[in-house]
């Protein structure tokens, strides 16, 4: 891996962003900086999942929320958890591992099952039906409350995973002033993040990698060389659901509870601007993105809070996600290969 | 169900004058665009803005006071903003971009990120309170088989009106022959001495004045809100899959089918209790569709995948 | 009749009201170079499409090797040995031409996700394999210092050699070139044209789509007369080029 000009404007960025939160934090900084790197590494897994869709198989899939809601929402139904507006306890459950498991093959599943209809379908069909998708996720999991706890979500689960954490850990942590149950989840997110990658590459260099490459190129050359276009898609929309579907549970286990407003297009929009920041089909781009990202808009509450005097919260908040909008546009325009994508790996015209 | 019919046509008609103007748009420029409801809901904030009483509490930090004009008028010059916005965007970002022979999918995003800007904008100045246009408050009347508001009633009426000019428009005007010309294949238009510049531009002005329409219908039969737009957005995409991309026509009808369906889907047994996932109900058709008649009612069987 | 290699019967399209293909009875036999011409919008990639399952007939049947391929999918046919090029060349443009020419010649099995999760030294010997495949295949077609740069990166010409070449790596017995020579210099044009010959007879059967007529005269064994979507013209390149009815169809029609 050479040392090109990307990579060190990459490193210097990140370390700058980092660098901010410590000066706008003089009381507490490594508290904070745990809580950023817990974001950063569940929103980088999030954004490694829907690389492989964007980045590796150059599908537009907008409803990536959905997917980790259905990791997620699987993942807790089957560990013991409370549930509904009553706290509907479920004492019984499976260990955390399995529970993981069945949600992320769930949240692949889901996949597929958007994948049918909408694969076939030109790229900004696709983005509309899994828009679409999200929705109907979105409003089943609200009015189903008798399974999913409706708008009061589902607590209490969070020590299904937190038993796991070793004494010495703890200990180290309580003495850094940190929250073990948060860094628990963030140190997990960071090496998911770490064997996911080891996965991706594999992938990317081997002979699937490259029919994924070729697709994103041009289906009907794909087809007329005897190559199932749709099969490889639906796989790489399975394959990006269930690492969205991880980065979910981690999610929820950060939160320590769920409710319909955690999966929502918001979500989406997030991961969308931390893929294109960190650079489209770059591997390690997601990580960087993340924390860039998450170093950045943390701090922009404060700046917003100082130019708009007055503002309520939910004002300060869309002044963070206009950032975000804008952002979006920005990298698109004028650097969609973002910090560390390939420039000969722009997108061209679409077909 | 009766009484869902009239609420189906009054949704019906303004998910199909925005969605014409989305079909529109889309047939001449070949772009989605995904910021087409902040575009409806600039209308309605607009409206808004100047119709409000002077030193109503509308706006952000109360810096602005309202205009307190005559509603009608404010409704006209919200129009017209909507529209020099649009030009404004082509000019500004669009054509460049086109230009710049930037591919498909980065303007689809870009149209993602700018939805996004507009939104939280609106956000930030005109708060995220539910509001409404300084109207009175009316009574139901019974017109034929409906029962809605005298205002409800003119917004239909209004919207059918506007449905009729524009499919006349564009079927036998010259602008409306152009555009198609201009859809069909941009080179040729040039050849033929169309500038296709100026007719992009005119489709993103008249595009967005429709929007804008539309956002203050949907305003008057119920409220302004910052992210309406984007509430609406996923209806009117159904309208215009079920009608068929790239044809106005289908876009009218399937505008107003989805209007219906959704209301009249309130009625269905299955739906007790869930009122509010109406708005599924539409998703859902339109996945269905996508899934066994890409092309809609009365779309082209274009290659679509 | 029913032992042709490839049998077209009753093959009808249209769009919008106007007719694109309109074959009552078509059949092409094994080992045979068969150029379709016509004037522009005769319905020549039309009917290729149609062959090769990217477009579906209105009504019609086709068959090869006594299959009925008529409404099977495009990788399936395929499969079944029948590949074909396009007008517009798709080359993978962000992918080598290495990478281009063994991602084609790559079995289904060696593709599939488990077998790139876990690979084994079988694989590993078949990727070998697979790459000096490709490189013979380039050396043949002499685009082999081109291996390592991307596909967007080489001219026109070099573009539908390349194009060639991935179809040849599959092993093809039917190859469906549309406009082949298109865009192409006329010495490679020259190249290009000895190289289809060649292929012709080691064996596989060939159509092609031209509207380089020297070029279809030169080397076919069969030419074909495609106007307004029919067949108006059938048999030995000399006779068709005399025929009145191909003279007046690329003098009287509209082209355009």
């Amino acid at each position: 891996m050479k040392i090109s000009g990307k990579w060190i404007f990459t490193l210097l960025l990140t370390i700058f962003s980092v660098s901010l939160v410590f000066y706008f934090n003089p009381g507490g900084p490594l508290r904070i900086l745990g809580n950023l790197l817990t974001f950063a590494g569940i929103y980088a897994l999030a954004a490694i999942g829907l690389n492989v869709h964007f980045g590796m198989t150059g599908l537009l899939n907008f409803g990536h929320a959905s997917f980790m809601g259905v990791g997620a929402y699987v993942t807790l139904l089957l560990v013991p958890h409370a549930a509904g507006r009553e706290g509907e306890i479920s004492e019984n459950g499976l260990p955390f591992l399995s529970a993981l498991l069945i949600g992320i093959v769930a949240a692949a599943l889901f996949g597929l099952l958007l994948g049918l209809p909408a694969i076939r379908l030109r790229g900004d069909y696709l983005a509309i039906v899994t828009i679409a998708a999200a929705e109907i996720f979105r409003l089943l999991v609200r009015d189903l409350e008798s399974i999913t706890g409706g708008v009061y979500g589902i607590i209490n689960f969070s020590s299904a995973l937190q038993k796991y954490r070793p004494l010495f850990f703890d200990e180290f942590i309580t003495e850094l002033e940190l929250a073990p149950a948060q860094i628990w989840v963030g140190l997990l997110s960071w090496v998911s993040i770490f064997f996911t990658l080891i996965l991706i590459k594999r992938l990317n260099q081997s002979p699937w990698g490259r029919a994924l490459r070729a697709v994103r190129e041009d289906e009907d050359a794909v087809r007329a060389l005897g190559k199932n276009a749709v099969w490889l898609k639906l796989q790489s929309f399975m394959l990006g659901a269930g690492i969205a579907g991880l980065a979910g549970v981690f999610l929820a286990f950060n939160y320590g509870s769920v409710q319909t407003t955690l999966f929502v297009p918001l979500l989406t929009f997030y991961v969308w601007a931390i893929m294109i920041l960190g650079g489209v089909g770059s591997l390690t781009g997601p990580i960087f993105g993340s924390i860039i990202f998450w170093a950045i808009i943390s701090e922009t509450d404060k700046l917003a809070a100082l130019i708009f005097e007055n503002a309520d919260g939910q004002q300060l908040a869309g002044v963070r996600f206009a950032l975000v909008g804008l952002l979006i546009m920005i990298l698109m325009i004028f650097r969609p290969s973002g910090l560390l994508g390939k420039k000969e790996e722009l997108l061209l015209n679409v077909k | 169900m009766i009484e869902q019919l009239g609420n189906g046509l009054l949704l019906g008609i303004i998910i199909s004058v925005a969605s014409v103007a989305l079909s529109l748009l889309y047939s001449v420029t070949r772009i989605v665009n995904f910021a087409h409801g902040e575009i409806i809901a600039l209308g309605a904030i607009v409206t808004l803005f100047f119709s409000s009483p002077v030193d109503s509490r509308i706006i952000y930090l109360d810096r602005f006071s309202p205009l307190g004009m005559d509603f009608i008028l404010s409704a006209i010059i919200a129009v017209l903003i909507c529209g020099a916005f649009g030009g404004l965007l082509e000019i500004l970002l669009f054509r460049p971009l086109r230009k710049a022979e930037v591919g498909n999918i980065a303007v689809l995003v870009v149209t993602i990120g700018l939805s996004i800007f507009l939104r939280h904008l609106y956000l930030i100045f005109a708060t995220g309170r539910v509001q409404n246009f300084p109207l009175e408050l009316e009574r139901r009347q019974t017109y034929w088989f409906i029962d809605m508001t005298p205002r409800n009633f003119k917004v239909l009426i209004v919207g059918l009106i506007v449905m009729i000019i524009v499919g006349i428009l564009l079927t036998f005007t010259r602008i409306g022959k152009a555009m198609r010309a201009v859809r069909d294949s941009n080179e040729l238009a040039s050849i033929s001495g169309v500038n296709s510049d100026n007719i992009i531009l005119f489709t993103w002005i008249s595009s967005s004045m429709l929007a804008g329409l539309a956002g203050i219908f949907q305003a008057t039969i119920n409220d302004v809100r910052y992210n309406m737009g984007f509430l609406i957005l996923l209806l009117i995409f159904a309208g215009t899959v079920l009608g068929g991309i790239g044809t106005s026509f289908g876009a009218m009808v399937g505008g107003l089918l989805i209007g219906i369906f959704v209301q009249v889907s309130v009625a269905l047994p299955f739906m007790e209790g869930h009122t509010e996932a109406k708005n599924g109900v539409a998703l859902a058709i339109m996945i269905l569709i996508l899934l066994f008649r890409p092309q809609g009612i009365f779309g082209q069987k274009e290659r679509i995948s | 009749m029913s032992n042709s290699f490839i049998r077209i019967d009753n093959l009808k399209k249209t769009f919008g009201g106007l007719k694109a293909v309109d074959v009552e009875h078509l059949t092409f036999d094994q080992n045979i170079l068969t150029s379709i011409i016509g004037p522009n919008g005769a319905g020549k990639t039309t009917l290729f499409d149609l062959i090769s399952g990217f477009q579906e007939e209105d009504t019609g049947e086709i068959f090869y090797k006594n299959k009925n391929i008529t409404r099977s999918q495009p990788y399936k046919i395929s499969r079944l040995g029948i590949v074909r090029t396009f007008q517009l060349t798709k080359v993978f443009d962000r992918m080598t031409v290495l990478e281009n020419l063994m991602f084609s010649g790559s079995s289904i099995k060696n593709d599939s996700l488990l077998n790139s999760i876990f690979k084994t030294s079988n694989n590993k010997k078949y990727e070998k394999s697979l790459k000096d495949k490709s490189f013979q295949i380039m050396e043949d077609l002499n685009i082999h210092q081109m291996a390592d740069s991307y596909a967007r990166e080489l001219s026109g010409g070099q573009k539908k050699l390349l194009e060639l070449g991935r179809s040849l790596i599959k092993n093809p017995e039917v190859l469906m070139l549309d406009e082949p020579l298109a865009g192409v210099n006329p010495k490679l044009a020259e190249d290009l044209l000895e190289t289809i010959q060649n292929l012709s007879k080691s064996g596989i059967t060939i159509l092609m789509v031209e509207h380089n007529i020297d070029a279809v005269m030169k080397i076919s064994d069969r030419v074909v007369v495609l106007a307004e979507g029919s067949v108006i013209a059938d048999g030995q390149p000399q006779d068709v080029r005399l025929n009145p009815k191909v003279i007046e169809a690329y003098l009287g029609t509209n082209n355009d």
